[in-house]
C-alpha cells in the first residue's frame, strides 16, 4: 500500500507539467529571494491564484518550489550587494559580503547554495521520517487539546512576530474576529452582517491574505517616492562564477555546522512563528559561539555562512512537519499552502497523512526534487537573477497590484474579493504603520475557524471547562503558550533581573507534569529529563552564586 | 490631550471598536440547539481583545505624549502628511478607481490603464517613460489575462461598455 502510495506521488509529481511548473517555480522563488523588499511569504501568496485550477499535488509541488527557491534567492543579494533579499538570510549578509568584496564571490555564492542545498535535504529527510511520528501523536488530540494548541500558536506567533507583546496579541484577536464575519459555520447564524449581502457572505481568506500581506508591503515599499525609483540592488558585483568544488570541500569540512544549523532550521520552523528570519540568527550564533576561529566572524569566516543558509532552507521542512502532523502553519507561507488544500477540499489534521496518504508523499518528494532543482536553476542562472534584482521597486510595485486584482479575482469569481483585497489592504498598510505585526493577525485568520469548531465540539461533549487544565495535552499546551507569552519579556530583561535566572528551569519543570499524566514510558521518561534539565539549569547557576550572565544576542525581528 | 500619543489614539479606537462589535453581537439570533451559541466565540475574542487594547491604553498613557523626535520625517501638517504619504494614497485611489472601472471597462483595459496610470505617478512621465510604463502595463497585464483566461480557463470580468 505504501509503495502504491509513493508511486501514484511519483507519478504525479515526475509529470513533466509539474516538473516545468516546479522548474519556474524554483527560478520565480530565487528571483523573489533575491529582490530586497520582496519577500517569500509574497511569492508564495501571488503563486496562489495559479494554483487554482491545477490538482492539488501539482499546485502543491508549485509552491513548495517557490518557497524553496525563495529561501535560496536571499543569498545572492545578501552575497553580491550586501543588502539581504529575505530576512532569511540576514546572517548570510555578515560574512557573505565581506568574502565576496575580499575576492572570493564564487567561493561564498557556492557556500551558500550548497549549505542550503544541505539544509534543505536534512530537513527533508527529517520531514519525512518525523511528521508521520508527530501525526500519531495529534491523533491523540481531542477539541479541548486541539483548540488549545490554536492558541499556543497564536500566542507564540504574537511573542516572537515582534517587540511588543500586546500588539501582536490584539493582532491575532483580530485575525479570530475576522473569520468570525458572515455564516456560523456550526449552526449557519449571521453574525456581524449588519444587514449587507456582502458580509453576509463572509469574507474569502485568502484576499484577506494577499491584501494583508502582499497589498500592504508593497505599498510600504514605494512610500518614499525617491527610493520608490531605485533599485535597492544597484551597488555590488555582477561578475561572479560559483566556486562549486571549493564550496563543497569547505563545506565537508565544515560538515558539524551544517548539521547543526539545518537542526536548529527544521526545529525553529516547527514552532509556529518561528521562521527562516529566527533560525538563521540562532545558527549564526551558535556557530559563532561554538567556532574555533570566533574573531574570523563578520570577516568572511565560511562558517559564518554556512550556519545561517544550512538553517533557513531547512526551516520549510520544520513548518510542513507542523502543518501536515498538525494541521497548525508554522509561519505565514504555510499558511498560504494551508489555504491551498482548503481550496481543494482537503483539510489537513493529524489524520492527514494516512487520509491523503498520495497528496503527502508528493509533498515529501516535491520538497526532495525543489532542493535540487534549485542548486541546478541558480547555477545556470546567476547573472540572470542578479539582473532582476535591478529593476526599479515601482515597476514592480505596478505589475503585482495589477496582478493581485486578477489573481483574488480568480479565487471565486467574485467582484467583492477585490474589494476585501482593497480593504484589507489599507487595513494591513495601517496596521503596518502603527507597529503591529501582521503574522499573528494572518495566522488568527487561518486558525479561528478551527478554533471555533473545536471550542464547540468540546462544549458538546462535555461542558465541564475543567478539561482545559485536566486533560495533559490540553494543559501542555496552555503551560507553553504562557510561558511563550512571557517569553519577549524574559528576552528584553535577560541578564539583568533575578527572575530571568529561573525561566528556562520553570518551562522544564512546568512541561514536565503535563508529560507525567500522559503516562506510558517514554512520556514520564522526557519529563525526568526535562527536570534533570532543569535541576542542572539551577545548580549552575547556584554554583555561579546566581551572578547574572550578560546576554549577547542579535535582534530578531518579524519575516 | 497632553497626555495623547499616537499609541494612545489606536487603543482608543480598538477599545470604540469593539464595542460597536459588541453592541452588534447582541443581534446575532441564538438557536435553541447546540451548546456553543453563534454569538459566544465572538464575544470571548471581542473580551480578549477589549481586555489587551485597555492594557494597551494604560501603557500608552503612562508612557506620555510623543516628542518631537518620535516619528522623524514625518509631518505634522495636513498638507505635509498627504505630501509625505502621497505614493500610498495614489495607490490605494487608483486601484479604488480600478475596480470601479471593471463593471464598464472589463478586467483587461482597466487592468493596463490601472498599471500604466500607477507606473506614470509613482516613475514619471518623460515621453520615454511613459512608452515603457505603456509597455510594461500592456505585457504585465495583457500576459496574466491571457494565462488565466486562456491557460485556466478563468472567465474574467468583461466591460459593459466594451466587451472584453
Amino acid at each position: 500500500m505504501i509503495i502504491e502510495n509513493i508511486a501514484d506521488a511519483f507519478a504525479h509529481i515526475l509529470h513533466a507539467k509539474t516538473l516545468l511548473l516546479m522548474a519556474v517555480g524554483v527560478a520565480g522563488g530565487l528571483i523573489a529571494g533575491a529582490i530586497p523588499g520582496f519577500t517569500i511569504a509574497m511569492a508564495v501568496v501571488l503563486t496562489l491564484p495559479f494554483t487554482f485550477s491545477m490538482p492539488p499535488e501539482q499546485g502543491l509541488a508549485t509552491m513548495i518550489s517557490v518557497f524553496v527557491g525563495g529561501l535560496s534567492g536571499g543569498l545572492m543579494a545578501g552575497v553580491l550587494t550586501g543588502i539581504p533579499g529575505t530576512p532569511s538570510s540576514v546572517a548570510t549578509t555578515f560574512d557573505g559580503f565581506p568574502m565576496a568584496r575580499g575576492g572570493r564571490p564564487g567561493l561564498a555564492l557556492g557556500l551558500g547554495v550548497w549549505s542550503s542545498f544541505t539544509g534543505g535535504m536534512i530537513s527533508a529527510v527529517l520531514l519525512v521520517t518525523l511528521a508521520p511520528q508527530l501525526a500519531r501523536v495529534g491523533l491523540e488530540f481531542q477539541p479541548w487539546d486541539y483548540f488549545m494548541l490554536v492558541m499556543f500558536a497564536l500566542t507564540i506567533t504574537a511573542s516572537l512576530a515582534g517587540a511588543d507583546l500586546i500588539k501582536g496579541l490584539i493582532a491575532g484577536a483580530l485575525g479570530l474576529l475576522v473569520r468570525t464575519v458572515g455564516e456560523d459555520e456550526a449552526a449557519g447564524i449571521p453574525r456581524f452582517d449588519f444587514g449587507s449581502e456582502v458580509l453576509l457572505q463572509g469574507f474569502d481568506f485568502i484576499a484577506v491574505l494577499i491584501g494583508l500581506f502582499a497589498f500592504s508591503q508593497l505599498l510600504n515599499d514605494v512610500r518614499d517616492p525617491k527610493a520608490a525609483r531605485t533599485s535597492l540592488s544597484e551597488k555590488g558585483t555582477m561578475d561572479a562564477r560559483i566556486e562549486h568544488l571549493a564550496a563543497i570541500k569547505t563545506l565537508i569540512k565544515h560538515w558539524s555546522v551544517a548539521l547543526r544549523g539545518a537542526l536548529i532550521g527544521t526545529f525553529t520552523g516547527i514552532l509556529p512563528g518561528a521562521g527562516g528570519s529566527v533560525a538563521n540568527i540562532l545558527a549564526y550564533d551558535q556557530a559563532k559561539k561554538t567556532s574555533k576561529n570566533p574573531k574570523e566572524f563578520g570577516k568572511g569566516s565560511p562558517e559564518g555562512i554556512i550556519a545561517p543558509e544550512s538553517s533557513n532552507n531547512a526551516t520549510e521542512g520544520g513548518a510542513l512537519i507542523t502543518m501536515m502532523a498538525l494541521g497548525i502553519p508554522g509561519d505565514v507561507t504555510t499558511a498560504v499552502m494551508l489555504g491551498a488544500l482548503l481550496i481543494h477540499d482537503v483539510v489537513p489534521s493529524p489524520s492527514f497523512i494516512a487520509e491523503q496518504p498520495v497528496l503527502a508523499y508528493s509533498i515529501f518528494i516535491s520538497f526532495f526534487l525543489a532542493t535540487i532543482m534549485m542548486v541546478i536553476v541558480q547555477s545556470g542562472m546567476l547573472r540572470v537573477f542578479v539582473l532582476v534584482t535591478r529593476v526599479r521597486m515601482y515597476i514592480l510595485t505596478g505589475v503585482i497590484l495589477g496582478f493581485c486584482g486578477i489573481g483574488v479575482f480568480a479565487i471565486n469569481n467574485v467582484d467583492l474579493d477585490l474589494w476585501t483585497l482593497f480593504w484589507f489592504g489599507v487595513l494591513g498598510f495601517l496596521m503596518r504603520h502603527f507597529g503591529f505585526p501582521l503574522a499573528p493577525m494572518i495566522l488568527g485568520v487561518v486558525l479561528g475557524n478551527i478554533a471555533e469548531l473545536n471550542l464547540a465540539r468540546a462544549l458538546a461533549i462535555d461542558s465541564d471547562l475543567t478539561h482545559f487544565v485536566t486533560r495533559p495535552w490540553s494543559l501542555f499546551f496552555l503551560i507553553i503558550a504562557l510561558f511563550s507569552a512571557v517569553f519577549p519579556w524574559f528576552q528584553s530583561v535577560r541578564g539583568k533581573q533575578k527572575w530571568t535566572l529561573f525561566y528556562l528551569p520553570g518551562v522544564c519543570f512546568a512541561a514536565s507534569v503535563p508529560l507525567f499524566m500522559m503516562g506510558g514510558i517514554p512520556r514520564p521518561i522526557i519529563a525526568c529529563v526535562l527536570i534533570a534539565v532543569g535541576l542542572w539549569v539551577l545548580y549552575r547557576r547556584w554554583r555561579n552564586g546566581w551572578v547574572l550572565e550578560a546576554y549577547e544576542g542579535h535582534e530578531i525581528k518579524e519575516g | 490631550m497632553e497626555r495623547l500619543n499616537r499609541d494612545t489614539i489606536v487603543a482608543v479606537f480598538l477599545l470604540l471598536f469593539c464595542g460597536v462589535m459588541f453592541w452588534a453581537s447582541f443581534d446575532i439570533r441564538e438557536p435553541d440547539y447546540g451548546m456553543l451559541p453563534p454569538s459566544a466565540w465572538p464575544r470571548v475574542i471581542l473580551t480578549l481583545t477589549s481586555f489587551l487594547s485597555v492594557i494597551y491604553l494604560v501603557r500608552s498613557l503612562s508612557r506620555g505624549p510623543d516628542g518631537p523626535g518620535a516619528y522623524p520625517g514625518e509631518p505634522k501638517s495636513l498638507l505635509g502628511w498627504i505630501a509625505y504619504w502621497r505614493n500610498p494614497i495614489a495607490c490605494f485611489a487608483l486601484f479604488a478607481g480600478y475596480l470601479s472601472a471593471i463593471p464598464w471597462f472589463g478586467m483587461l483595459i482597466s487592468g493596463i490603464a490601472f498599471v500604466f496610470c500607477l507606473l506614470t505617478f509613482l516613475g514619471g512621465w518623460s515621453s520615454r517613460r511613459l512608452l515603457l510604463h505603456a509597455a510594461v502595463a500592456i505585457i504585465a497585464v495583457g500576459g496574466m489575462w491571457s494565462i488565466f483566461t486562456y491557460g485556466l480557463r478563468v472567465l474574467l470580468p468583461t466591460g459593459e461598455w466594451t466587451g472584453i
